[in-house]
This record gives structure tokens, sequence and C-alpha cells, in this order.
């Protein structure tokens, strides 16, 4: 393998492999930013695949049949704040261990959307068709003319736009807002929050739901934008790389959509590698397998600063040194 | 801007109501039941204006509920609540706050990866466009500081301010909220005499200023230092209110527990022998700076009893946990009954001859979810009796459940029940029992009677007694100034993760210890001089 | 009302819920609820092949919804069931195949030890990493069953494949004994109950199920009285593990003879709604199990009699297991009509 890598260096590691990388990465980035949001409030989204499922579906549906991508994103934004409402429910309401139910949301996707398939499309496996609305390409002929600049920028989705809007916004949400020091309250310590006038349930149900819009945004984009057409389990397990690059960031959106660009990364080389007679599952798990050992190595490297911050020795070294 | 018009309207309100009612506050009948348990059976409790009312009682009298319940932390389930004059309803901590009550918790409630000042505005912030607006926060901030001399650092995050300083933190949060009415749980519960002190001159000065103070505590001289009024009560039952200039300690005492009860507890004078425990210039780790330890030292030797005097939070979790093996030893050695037991495993050390009665019974003492006779058993669950060839047996374990429910008075006494159905009294009681009857050389006991009934705090203490009595080491941690005096035959009195002092029981009393507790040892020195 | 009828009455309320919304969605489409749910009991029960299909497909279920409790019983939600499955599936495939030299009652015998090592050793990655860095075992099992999907895929359509079209590795040279036939019930059946007595036995009366238990429930107070709480999560996921593999060794030399590429899927996520719906109790998991069985292989004669595809049958199933997460739901309502009760006899 190492041999095939190094013959063809410069056709794998070249100038499309950053547009190739980010355009991987944005579906998980989605995905991981719908993981971050209820994580803030404490909150493991493992239904974050579900959701992303049920909202690609929706957006190829509505697409197709009204022929306008934007209901489509729409709808799938929609069902996706709907699902994650029903799991709010049965979490903050009645009680559901929040890995089950988002196991079983997860399940209920596959299953549900594999039924639709037969009886919307009567078909197994997969649907594509002409008359699906993507969602539309910016192409801006100023930057496309600049050679380098030209090759990475132009011609992205209005979602991979938006992907940078969405982290932005969601970095100033977090830190710097009324609402981001009150979610961020309510994850650490809810009974505080709660004395202090805050009605902790109600940012649990708003975390929810803003997590639900980004999560069928998340599959509105994977089933729209970086394809057109419908495939069983799609997702092929997106939902769950987000939530391993959300504890890689610690849920802080730019960090998280780091973490997302590296499974991006191994992703698209991999795909380069497969042109090379690599065989093909091992193109296929190397993303597991990356995001399992930047997920260990990132939770040894945390566990090491902490160690580090709360050792005795290393603070007093640091204080003899000030004092000399 | 908006709210502080909203609280000149409110303090209109309370006083023109005063006219017609002088009561800011009035409870009357209040119930409330927690699952089969009641907590508070009749309650009443009033509160005038500018005044310092405490409530005391033992611990479990419901007092702190009451005052929970004013805050609108839970509903009530009977009785009515008025506030000027007036009834209210479904009260939220929201609508409290709105009706211009604030509450510091016993526990703090502040969040501890926040800086002080996020905690301070939470609830309340102000915002210059969409986002939060700081200086104004610290600008409304420091006009607290400066009035009722609540000094705070408001860029600290709270993990790295000490329990003093989150104290105001949490004054000045309540003020804020504009609190007219403050209810403060406990308060004194985590300071030293000195800041207790201190907390004192700030209640004074809210008072001279027209709040009104709710002060709960137990202790009894601290509650006729400071109270107006004092309200008693007695197993979740009002037991009447009195003047402070009417009434006395002794008098107190007979209404919050029906008798005199002057805890029976007679330190046994031992000859200390042979070295148990040496710990040796240990330093350990902590996720808070002050409790660090640099460089501790100390010994235990067989019949005797070291007291660990010292705030919480100042390194005695750290040091208990490093010698039981909970918690790594970075530098140093620590040597149990002639092992060195340095970062072996806990099953190790409890080999080498420990037995441990932790802190936190809850978390660490006790396994809540399961029976109370697996939890008499757990220690050396895997050896004879309990186990023999990887099987359980459960008979064995039964009859140690029989002996101890009896030996130590455990209720209830059907040892099939999960641990989660004891109070606290009978938990710590259990926790005590299996780790005594081992009979190992040393015993550390950590806030033994922490949150226990009057009755478990005398059979506990005598426990302890008992096991020095029969030869064994014992390290007693306690943050309860009496309880260390009272039962240790020296003292070592540990502030920022470093011992500050050592006394023999004779010389200590409560000044000294304070000042030592404060990490003032110089100033204890003069003290103790001055004594004699 | 006792603990146990509570539960129960609490089960029969979640599973009417669930078939009367999946009657919602028949009708949708455009059939008879009823004459479905009769095909659906008909496909599992009527006739020799279909009771066995049920008893076969009832067998690796049994397993992996156990293996789910095991692991739960240590406070470990195990997602990677379903890789052990198929690594344990691979390794008695390899052996079965390869070490024809040995006596067929010893080779049955190393198919299984290699399948428990195999598949124990895969867990022990996700525990370690729990236990001693703290990396969230939901996010890698999940991960690394895709991972172990794909090595055995690689497996049986490269070096070990039987060069044939579909992907399937050579038939191995010991098989359990078959029964019921024409369905795919075997022997295995047998071992699975076995295993899962001995599992049961081992939580409920031995020391290590002991300090299973306790590290579950409270793992710093195991820690405190000496009980490891890191090294008991590690071995509770391992043994989850090896009954995953036994699991996988079953359906090769049991159900199928060979090792048929993708043959878990599914395995393990349906041992986990087992396990789910009765919040991980090991008791009434199995006969979860038993039922989720009855859905799945009913599911196929349902699917050939009236046209209502399989895959509705599970969404069924996932509603099933969303409305049996909620601990509350149905006590909720039991509380406010006592409540009422109460305030009339107060009022009265």
């Amino acid at each position: 393998m190492m041999k095939v890598i190094i013959d063809n260096f410069s056709n794998i590691f070249n100038i499309t492999l950053i547009y190739a990388t980010f355009r991987s990465a944005v579906p998980i980035i989605f995905a991981a930013l719908c993981a971050a949001i209820t994580q803030q409030a404490d909150i493991l989204n493992i239904a974050t695949e579900g959701i992303m499922l049920i909202g690609g579906f929706a957006a190829v549906t509505v697409s197709y049949f009204t022929g306008s991508w934007f209901l489509g994103v729409l709808t799938a934004m929609l069902l996706g704040a709907v699902i994650a409402m029903i799991m709010a429910v049965g979490h903050i309401r009645y009680n559901a261990d929040i890995c089950g139910i988002g196991m079983g949301i997860n399940l209920f996707a596959v299953a549900f959307t594999r039924f639709l398939l037969k009886a919307v499309y009567n078909t197994n496996g997969a649907f594509s068709d002409p008359s699906i609305k993507p969602i539309p390409r910016v192409n801006i002929p100023f930057i496309a003319s600049i050679p380098v600049i030209g090759d990475i920028f132009n011609n992205w989705t209005v979602t991979e736009w938006f992907v940078l809007i969405l982290i932005a916004f969601l970095q100033f949400l977090f830190y710097k807002t009324v609402w981001g020091l009150r979610l961020r309250a309510v994850g650490q310590f809810p009974e505080a929050t709660k004395t202090a006038g805050i009605n902790v349930t109600m940012m649990k149900y708003e975390a929810m739901l803003i997590s639900g819009v980004v999560g069928g945004l998340a599959g509105a984009h994977l089933s729209l934008g970086y394809s057109v057409q419908f495939v069983d389990n799609m997702t092929n397990n997106r939902g769950f790389m987000g939530v391993a690059a959300m504890y890689f960031g610690g849920a802080n959106p730019i960090l998280t959509s780091i973490g997302c660009l590296l499974f991006g990364l191994a992703d698209s080389i991999g795909n380069r590698l497969q042109a090379y007679g690599i065989p093909s599952q091992f193109v296929l798990m190397m993303p597991y397998i990356v995001t399992v050992v930047v997920l260990a190595i990132s939770m040894a490297i945390k566990l090491s600063t902490n160690r580090r911050k709360e050792s005795s020795l290393t603070t007093a070294a640091v204080a003899e040194e000030a004092g000399s | 801007m908006e709210r502080q018009a909203a609280y000149v309207c409110l303090s209109l309100v309370i006083e023109k109501d005063e006219k017609m009612d002088e009561y800011v506050i009035e409870m009357k009948d209040i119930v409330k039941n927690f699952g089969t348990i009641q907590a508070v059976k009749n309650g009443q409790f009033t509160l005038k204006k500018g005044e310092i009312h405490s409530l005391i009682g033992e611990n479990g009298a419901g007092k702190s509920t009451m005052m929970k319940l004013l805050y609108g932390m839970y509903p009530i389930d009977d009785g009515e609540i008025f506030v000027a004059g007036k009834k209210v309803e479904h009260l939220t901590p929201k609508s409290a706050i709105s009706l211009g009550i604030g509450m510091v918790h016993q526990e703090f409630m502040l969040v501890n990866e926040l800086r002080v000042v996020e905690n301070i505005i939470l609830g309340f912030e102000p915002t210059k466009g969409l986002t939060i607006d700081f200086d104004t926060a610290r600008k409304n901030i420091r006009r607290y500081i400066e009035q009722y001399h609540l000094d705070v650092q408001m860029e600290k995050r709270v993990s790295q301010i000490s329990v003093g300083e989150a104290q105001r933190v949490e004054i000045i949060k309540t003020l804020m909220h504009g609190a007219e009415i403050i209810i403060l749980d406990e308060p004194t519960a985590v300071l030293t005499p000195q800041e207790t002190k201190g907390l004192f001159r700030i209640l004074h000065n809210l008072k001279e200023d027209g709040k009104s103070i709710v002060f709960i505590s137990h202790k009894l001289n601290e509650v006729m230092e400071i109270s107006d009024r004092i309200s008693v009560m007695r197993q979740g039952n009002y037991m009447g209110t009195v003047d402070r200039d009417e009434t006395s300690p002794v008098d107190l005492t007979k209404r919050m527990i029906g008798r005199e009860v002057f805890l029976n507890v007679n330190r046994t004078e031992t000859t200390p022998g042979e070295k148990i425990l040496d710990v040796q210039d240990i330093w350990v780790s902590s996720h808070k700076e002050t409790s660090k330890i640099r460089g501790l030292s100390l010994s235990v030797h067989a019949g005797e009893i070291l007291g660990v005097a010292g705030i919480d939070g100042n390194g005695q979790s750290e040091l208990v946990d490093a010698i039981t093996g909970l918690r790594p030893v970075e530098k140093g050695k620590v040597i149990l009954n002639g092992v060195d037991v340095t970062n072996k495993s806990p099953k190790k050390i409890r080999k080498a001859g420990l037995a441990h009665i932790p802190e936190d019974r809850n978390k660490r003492g006790l396994n809540r979810a399961m029976s109370i006779s697996d939890n008499l058993s757990v220690v050396g669950i895997d050896e004879n009796p309990y186990s023999s060839h990887m099987l359980l047996n459960r008979s064995a374990q039964h009859e140690n459940a029989m002996e101890k429910i009896k030996e130590f008075d455990i209720r209830p006494a059907d040892y099939t029940l999960p641990a989660s159905s004891m109070s606290g009294g009978n938990a710590q009681k259990v926790v005590v029992a299996r780790e005594v009857s081992l009979g190992k050389k040393l015993l550390i006991a950590s806030q033994p009677t922490r949150g226990v009934d009057v009755g478990a705090i005398e059979t506990i203490r005598n426990t302890i007694d008992k096991a020095k009595k029969q030869g064994a080491g014992v390290l007693l941690v306690s943050a309860e100034l009496e309880e260390i005096m009272s039962l240790s035959d020296r003292i070592i009195v540990i502030h920022d993760g470093a011992i500050t002092g050592e006394l023999t029981a004779a010389e200590a009393n409560e000044t000294t210890m304070g000042l030592l507790m404060m990490g003032n040892a110089e100033e204890a020195k003069k003290e103790e001089g001055e004594a004699v | 009302m006792s603990k146990t009828l509570e539960s129960a009455r609490k089960v029969l309320l979640t599973i009417l819920l669930a078939l009367a919304i999946g009657a919602v969605f028949i009708i949708a489409f455009g059939e008879n609820p009823f004459s479905a749910y009769i095909a659906l009991v008909q496909g599992a029960f009527k006739g020799k092949l279909h009771l066995g299909t049920t008893l076969s497909t009832f067998t690796p279920l049994l397993l992996t919804s156990v293996a789910f409790c095991v692991a739960a019983e240590a406070g470990a939600f195990n997602v990677g069931v379903e890789g052990e499955v198929f690594l344990g599936g691979i390794v008695a495939a390899y052996l079965g195949v390869n070490w024809g030299f040995l006596p067929v009652p010893a080779l049955m015998i190393v198919c299984f030890l290699g399948a428990m090592l195999v598949s124990a050793a895969w867990a022990f990655i996700p525990a370690v990493l729990r236990a001693y860095f703290n990396v969230s075992e939901v996010c890698t099992t999940i991960l690394m069953n895709s991972v172990a999907l794909q090595i055995t895929s690689y497996l049986v359509s490269g070096p070990m494949s039987a060069g044939t079209a579909n992907a399937q590795s050579k038939p191995v040279l010991v098989t359990l004994p078959q029964l019921m036939k024409p369905s795919n019930l075997n022997a295995g059946i047998f071992i699975a109950i076995i295993v899962v007595v001995l599992v049961i036995f081992m939580l409920y009366k031995t020391t290590l199920g002991f300090k299973i238990r306790a590290v579950g429930k409270n793992p710093s107070h195991a820690d405190y009285v000496g009980i490891s709480s890191k090294r008991i999560f590690i071995t509770s996921m391992m043994i989850s593990g090896m009954m995953g593999g036994i699991a996988g060794c079953i359906q090769v030399l049991g159900a199928y003879g060979y090792f048929l590429n993708n043959f878990a899927a599914g395995l393990g996520s349906n041992g986990m709604l087992a396990a789910l719906i009765v919040r991980s109790n090991v008791l009434a998991t199995p006969f979860m199990a038993f039922f989720l069985a009855i859905l799945n292989s009913g599911a196929m004669g349902m699917q050939q009699a009236t046209g209502v595809p399989k895959a509705l049958v599970d969404t069924i199933t996932a509603v099933f297991i969303i409305i049996a997460t909620m601990d509350t739901l149905f006590e909720f309502k039991k509380n406010s009509t006592k409540k009422k009760a109460k305030k009339e006899v107060t009022e009265g």
C-alpha cells in the first residue's frame, strides 16, 4: 500500500484534495454541529444519524415532487425538528435513556426510509431521478479565473457555503450571547441554572429543536448537495462520525469542524487510493479507523493536559521559576 | 435598567403593604412530602422587614425544605404562602426572584466552569445588541462590592476561588436579582470562625440597608449572636418562635430535640503504640489549586486518634484519597503497617490493614441500588466467608447483616431492602459498621458524622473511640471542630494543602484552630501565648 | 401491584401501542392490518419451516441480546456486539475450513474457542479506551462495527473466498446437527440456551457477577471497596464480546455451513433492541429476544402473503423501542388518575 502511495504521490496529494476533503467533510460537519448544540446542554444526541437519514429522504422526495430544492431542504429541516422533539419529549418528559431512545430513532429511520422507498418509489436500495432538483452550486466567474483559488473555492453548493456561516453563527451563539451562556450553564450545572430563574427544561427543548433543524439540514445536504439521490442507509455512519468529531472538539463549533476535516481528508485520500487497486474494503473502513484513533488520541491528550493542570508538581515548579 | 425600575416598584409595594401587614413573608400550615417521606408536616414561618430571623433544627427537621418551598424549588402540597401580604401560588424560582426573594444554597449554585461575572449575571444578563454587555455587568457588580464589602474577583473561574468568596458571589447574585429577602441555608458550615465573623458583618450591613434575612443553622452560638428572632423546627413540625433576648441555648436545644442532649462521648486515654501509618512528604494532585498537597508528612500510631482539622477543600479529601489508593501519589511515600503502599490498588492497601469511612457515603460509601446486606459485606466479598470457589455465599452475607443490624441498631432491619431506603444516619451506620468491624490496624474516618442525626452521631463517635481503645490507629478528618476536639489525641490543622499547626488535645481551642485553619500560623502562636 | 407485574403490564401496553401505530402505516400502505398481522403470526409459527426459522432467528438474538445486558450490567452501552458476531463468524469459518487436521469434535471446540477469543479481544479495544481514556464506548463500538464488517467482507471476497458469485467462504468441515429441516434451525440453539443460563448464573450467583453489578451501579463505590471498576468493566465487555463470538460461530457452523458476507447485519442491533425494551433486565431479555424473532421471521411471511414489506415490521419494532425507553410514559397516566381519585376522596 505504501508503494502505491509513494508512486502516485503527486496524483493523490494535489490541489484538488483540498476541495475533496472539504466536500467529504461538510455532511459530517453538519452532523457534528447538530450533536454539538445538544451536547452544550449535556444531552448526547446519538440520533444525529437517524435525523439525517430522515432529512435526506424528505429532501429528495419534496424536491422530486415539487421541483424545488429549497422546499426540500426546508421540509428536511422541519422533519428533523419533529424527530428531535419526539426524542426530547421522550428524554426530558418521560425520562427515556438518551442512548436508548437515540438508537431507537436511528433504527426507526433506517427501517422507515427503507419502507418508504418501497412504498413511495417501489424500489429497493436507491432512488435517483432527473427530476430531483439538487441544491444549486455557486459559480463565481471572477474566482474561477484565479488559478489555485478557483480550483478550491469555485462551484461550491449553497449549503457548502452555508456551513461556514453556520459554524461562525454557532460559535457566536454559544460564547457571546445570553442564550449561549444559559445553554452552557444548563449543560454544566442545571440545578444552579434553575435557581437563577432559568427554565432548564425549556432550554433543553430549544437546544434539541435547533439540533433537529441542523440535523435535517445535514440530511438534505447529503441527498441534494453532496449527491442527488436517496440510497438506503445512505448516511453510512456519518452521523456517528459527527458525534465523534463533536467529542474531539469538545462541542466547540470551530474545533469540532476541524475534527470533521480530518475525517474528510481520510475519506478523500481513501477514494483516490481505490483508483490504484487498493481493495475497496480498506478504503471504506479507513474513516472509521481514523475516527476511533483520533477520538482516542484527543481524549488521551485531554486527560494528560488535565492531569498536568491538576498536578501538584508542575504548577509548583512553574511558581518556583516565576519566583526566581 | 428595566429591571431596576421593576425593583423600585416592588419595594414601594412592600412598603405600602407593610402598613396593612407587618410581615414580608408569611408561611401557614405548610405540608410537603417527598414520596413516602414527610419532609414538612406543619410548617409555620413569618419574616419582618429588616430583621434577621434564624430557622433552626436538627438535620432533617425540614428547615431547608421550608425555605426551598418559599424559593419555589418544589411546589407545596398544602398550606399558604403570603409575600408582602399577598397570597402567592405556583411559586417557581423565577417568580420568587421577581417577588424579591433570593437564596444562598448550602451547596453553592455556581457553575464551576464559568467565570464569576458570568455566574452573577446568569439569568439577568444585560445586553448590547445581540451580545452580552459585560462592561455594564461589571459596573453593576462593582457597586455591590463597594456598598457591602463583598470582595470578589470577577474574572476568575468559580473553580479557582475559595469557599468564602464563592459565598460572597452568591450573595451578590441575589442582590443583583433584586432580592429584598435573602435566605441563607447553613452558610457557616463551610467557613472558619474568622470567615463567619466576616459574613456576619456583611449580614449586618444588609440588615441596616433594610433587607430581611433568613438564617438557617443548627449552630446555637451563631444563632444567638446574629438573630433578632428564632424559629425552631423538629421532624417537620413547627416548634415555636422566640425573640433572641428571651431565650437561651438550653431552651432552644429543648425545643430542637425535645430533651436536653449532651453528646455522651468520652475520649479514652490510651498509650500510643507502634507506628501504623507513616506518610512521608507526599505530593497529590487536585482540580483545585488550594486542595493540592505539596509535601505533607504525618504519622498515626496504634491506639491514638489523629485529628485533621481544616475547612473543606484544603486538601483533606486529596490526602485521604492518596493514602487509600483512590488518587495517585505524585511524589513521596505512604507506609502502612510497615508495608510500602504508595500508589498500590485500594484492594492491596485494604489488605495491608486499612478500613475507611469515606466522606461521601452516597457516592462512595454505599451502593444505593444494592441491598443493605450486600452493602454490609461488600468489602472482602471475594473471600471467605462471603465467597468460596468463586460462588457467593448468600447465607453468610445474611448472617453478617443480621449481626450488624442488631449491633448498630440499623433501621430498617430488613436487609434485603436497597440501601437507598435508609435515612442518612442509618446509612452512615452501615458504612461505619462494615468498616470498623473489619478490625484493621488503621481506620480512616472522613467526615464521619456529616448529615447525620444526633442519635447516630453519638453511636458513630463512640464506635470510633472504641476502635482506638482496641488498638487501631485512627485518622479522623472532619470540618467540625467540636468533633475533632472531643475525639482526637493529637490534632493537625491543614490549610492550602499544607500542615499549618500541630496541637495536642489539651492545647486546642477554637480561636487558635480557627486561625490555623485560615493559614495564620503566626497569629495563632500569638493567640496561644496570650491565652497562657 | 408487584414490580414484575408492573413491568409486564408496561411491556404489554407498549406492544399494543406499537402494533396500533404499525396498523396505521399498514392502512396507509393500502392493506388490511388484521390480515397482515395474522399473516405475520402464521409466518412465524405455521409448519415446521416457519417455526424452525423463528427458532433459528431466535438463536443468535438470544445471545446478542444477553451479550448487551452483560455489558450493561457493568454500565457499558455495547453497540459493538454486531461486529463481534462478524468476527466470531469469520474466525470459526477460517478454522473450520483450514484446520481439518483436527478430529471433528476437537475442531468444533477449537472453532468456538477461537471465535470467543477474537471477539473478546475486539471488545477489549473499546473497553480499554473507555476505562482508561474516557472515550465513549457508544461511539467507538458503532464505528468498529463498520470496521469489522469491512474486514470480514474483504476476507470472504478475497483470501478466503470460495470463488462463487456471492461473497462467501468455502464450506466448513465441521457443522452443528440440523433440526427441523428445511429450516436453518440447528443444535446451536441448545448451546445458546446453555450459554445464556450460565451467564445469568454467573451474574447472580458468583463473585464476579456481584462485582459486575456493583461496578454497574456505582463504579466509585466499587473502587473504594477494592473492586477495580476499570478491570471489571473491561471483563464484562469481553464476556459480552465472547457471547457475540459464540453467536457468530453458531451461525457459521450451524445456520449456513460457511461464512456468508454481511450475514450478521441487524443481529447485534436487534439484540440490543430486545435488551433495551426491558431496560437490560437479563431475565426478561430472552423473552423479548424471542418476541423479536417472531416479528422478524413472521415479517417474511407477511411480506410474501400480503405484500407489506418487511421494512414495515422493522419500523414497528423501532417504534416499539422508542416507546419502551420512555420510563414514565404509562406511569404518568396512572399517577394522574390516582391523584384525581385522591382529590375526589378529600373533596367528598
